[in-house]
């Protein structure tokens, strides 16, 4: 089964490649903007054609990845600066009350829907991309924060944590030393799937038009703006939608390759160790993959 | 008994806490606007006329106590109060976007349990094999795709570029169903990502089944290797893909949202966008609400039959 991982592995980096090169790379190479042409026109230097208000095509793919990229990075690192300290102390606490008091709130967040809390905070304010990428990291804690609980609960209750207490080590050092450090492969599938999900919601949100500039230089929007024109001028959106195609599909694959454990684990079998632990670890969560 | 009663019972409890939650939270998001609500209401040219217009409607001259209680009878008796915009109630937007949203989440639905079924257990009888791979590839890419992108390629390549299918519904008003092939498309779409998690799921499932022992002393038994996959596997892997058909619900919800947009259906997506767009809050925090509640409802009824089809299980309570 190693060559089956090898390739996967080569095949998620293959897709993408190409978007990510471009969303952190892209914004270097552009140049001068140019006077405007007329919309939806080929020709006159513009390989890719012009967008819907005479703007090179190229220019604005070239620009336009990093929106997403960055929004969707930070999204999912403020989920987690939140998630982490509520789920270990939530999981390492022995005051009952405290536990509730920081998990319940969360079951209640858990059932409204991502997208809807999204356009209902737009309906009222007009968020830019921080609060685009606050408003998606929001939406992710209950979710992110009941994944960490339920992995330190279990790491915090192997035999290695009583003995840790009967050394008489302190709480930093089991909390952080031993049951942070153990649940780090839980974690770490959690935030492919989760880095999945705020890639999904940013993009959906910006084609939306929610926590973006109208005419601004991103992929989704430039997939919604152009659609006008897909008769004329079909690359303005064909483009910047494979690229958000193979962006998404790519972390998807990468991140199921790098968690795999290859041979000698259960693949072949079916569910492999590291999927029976977070199926387990989701399903004690109550919780599942959210979009 | 007693267990499961008081489960059952902290599960009702909880559903009722988070419609609780729910509406407060849509309540509490006039509240949230800055400043005076009317004036931020009225867009960027504000006459003291339409503002005026917009305080009377909403009723921000009394106290916001008043004001909540007032909304929670009015939902209760199923008024949702009037728009800004229209002057129409909000109950008129919601049933006029009823029938193409609910024609589609049927159809989705429908389609999505036999599709994600099938190709679950086809995928766990060839475990291993070509035919799984190639679906458990297929699902975990396809899986993570936003809607708009990949309708909008579908649209270029089967509408535009081929000629099979018509772009959008455009001209077809409510009446979708007398029009099959504006539909394809968007169903098509709106399955995209559900179908790839149910496959994995009942996939996963089965395949646990599979390896159990009862699964093996029922082939010590000489049971057919069919009967063996439909009747004693597949119940196993069936309680956590009902728990999970609810959790679509919430994809199937963003999904009819940017579908509706991508092809311009005037459903609930598209009353929802549009209220959003001109900051019609009366009609989005109705929407809320339906969305909001149909959420908790389903969730609820989706873990109170997984809890009946296995109850060793844990349920969110």
């Amino acid at each position: 089964m190693k060559s089956s991982r090898t390739g996967r592995f080569a095949l998620g980096t293959a897709i993408i490649a190409v978007p990510l090169a471009l969303a952190l790379l892209g914004p270097l190479f552009t140049g001068d903007p140019g006077p405007r042409a007329t919309s939806f026109t080929f020709g006159h230097g513009h390989w890719l054609g012009t967008d819907f208000v005479g703007r090179d095509v190229w220019q604005q793919v070239l620009h336009g990845g990093r929106p997403v990229v960055v929004t969707a990075l930070a999204a999912t690192a403020l989920c987690y600066l939140v998630a982490l300290p509520v789920g270990l102390l939530g999981a390492l606490t022995h005051r009952r009350w405290l536990e509730e008091l920081l998990m319940r709130p969360l079951d209640v967040l858990l059932a409204v829907p991502s997208l809807l809390l999204i356009l209902l905070v737009a309906s009222v304010f007009t968020p830019g991309p921080v609060g685009l990428a606050l408003m998606v990291a929001l939406v992710n804690v209950p979710d992110a924060a009941r994944i960490v609980r339920a992995a330190a609960a279990e790491a915090a209750a192997r035999p290695v944590v009583e003995a840790l207490r009967m050394q008489g080590e302190t709480w930093w050092r089991m909390a952080v030393g031993y049951v942070a450090r153990a649940m780090l492969r839980t974690l770490v599938a959690d935030v492919g799937t989760r880095l999945t999900g705020v890639l999904y919601l940013v993009a959906t949100a910006a084609f939306l038009g929610v926590g973006v500039a109208p005419d601004a230089a991103d992929w989704a929007v430039m997939v919604d703006r152009n659609r006008i024109g897909l008769f004329v001028q079909p690359w303005a959106v064909v483009v910047p939608a494979l690229l958000i195609v193979a962006l998404t599909m790519g972390t998807n694959l990468l991140f199921d390759a790098a968690l795999d454990d290859g041979p000698g684990h259960a693949r072949a079998r079916g569910a492999g160790r590291r999927n029976a632990t977070t199926k387990t670890l989701r399903s004690r969560a109550g919780s599942d993959v959210r979009p | 008994m007693r267990g499961l009663r008081s489960l059952v019972a902290r599960r009702l409890l909880l559903g009722i806490v988070q419609t609780t939650a729910v509406v407060l939270l849509i309540f509490a998001l006039t509240e949230a606007l800055p400043g005076d609500a009317a004036v931020a209401l009225a867009g960027d040219q504000p006459d003291s006329a339409r503002i005026e217009a917009i305080r009377k409607a909403m009723h921000l001259d009394r106290p916001a106590p008043e004001r909540l209680i007032e909304w929670v009878t009015g939902l209760l008796h199923g008024d949702l109060g009037t728009s800004l915009t229209s002057g129409r109630p909000v109950s008129s937007y919601l049933t006029g976007g009823f029938g193409p949203t609910l024609l589609l989440a049927t159809l989705t639905v429908a389609l999505l349990v036999p599709l994600g079924f099938g190709l679950g257990i086809l995928a766990a009888r060839h475990a291993g094999g070509l035919i799984d791979r190639l679906v458990s590839s297929m699902t975990l890419a396809v899986y993570a795709v936003p809607e708009f992108a990949l309708g909008v390629l579908l649209v270029t390549v089967l509408a535009l570029r081929l000629g099979w299918l018509p772009p959008t519904a455009v001209g077809y008003g409510t009446d979708l169903l007398a029009h099959p092939a504006a539909l394809v498309l968007p169903v098509l779409v709106l399955l995209s990502r559900p179908v790839c998690s149910l496959t994995r799921l009942v996939r996963a499932g089965m395949i646990d089944a599979l390896a159990s022992p009862y699964v093996a002393q029922a082939r010590r038994y000489g049971i057919s290797g069919a009967r063996i996959h439909l009747t004693h596997a597949l119940p196993g892997a069936l309680a956590p893909a009902a728990q999970h058909l609810a959790r679509t619900i919430d994809w199937l919800l963003c999904g009819v949202i940017v579908v509706e947009a991508l092809y311009t259906i005037p459903g609930l997506g598209t009353v929802l966008l549009n209220a959003v767009a001109e900051r019609d809050v009366p009609v989005v925090q109705g929407l809320a609400v339906l969305f909001g509640v149909l959420t908790v409802v389903l969730n609820l009824g989706a873990d109170l039959v997984a809890h009946r089809l296995a109850p060793r299980a844990g349920v969110a309570a």
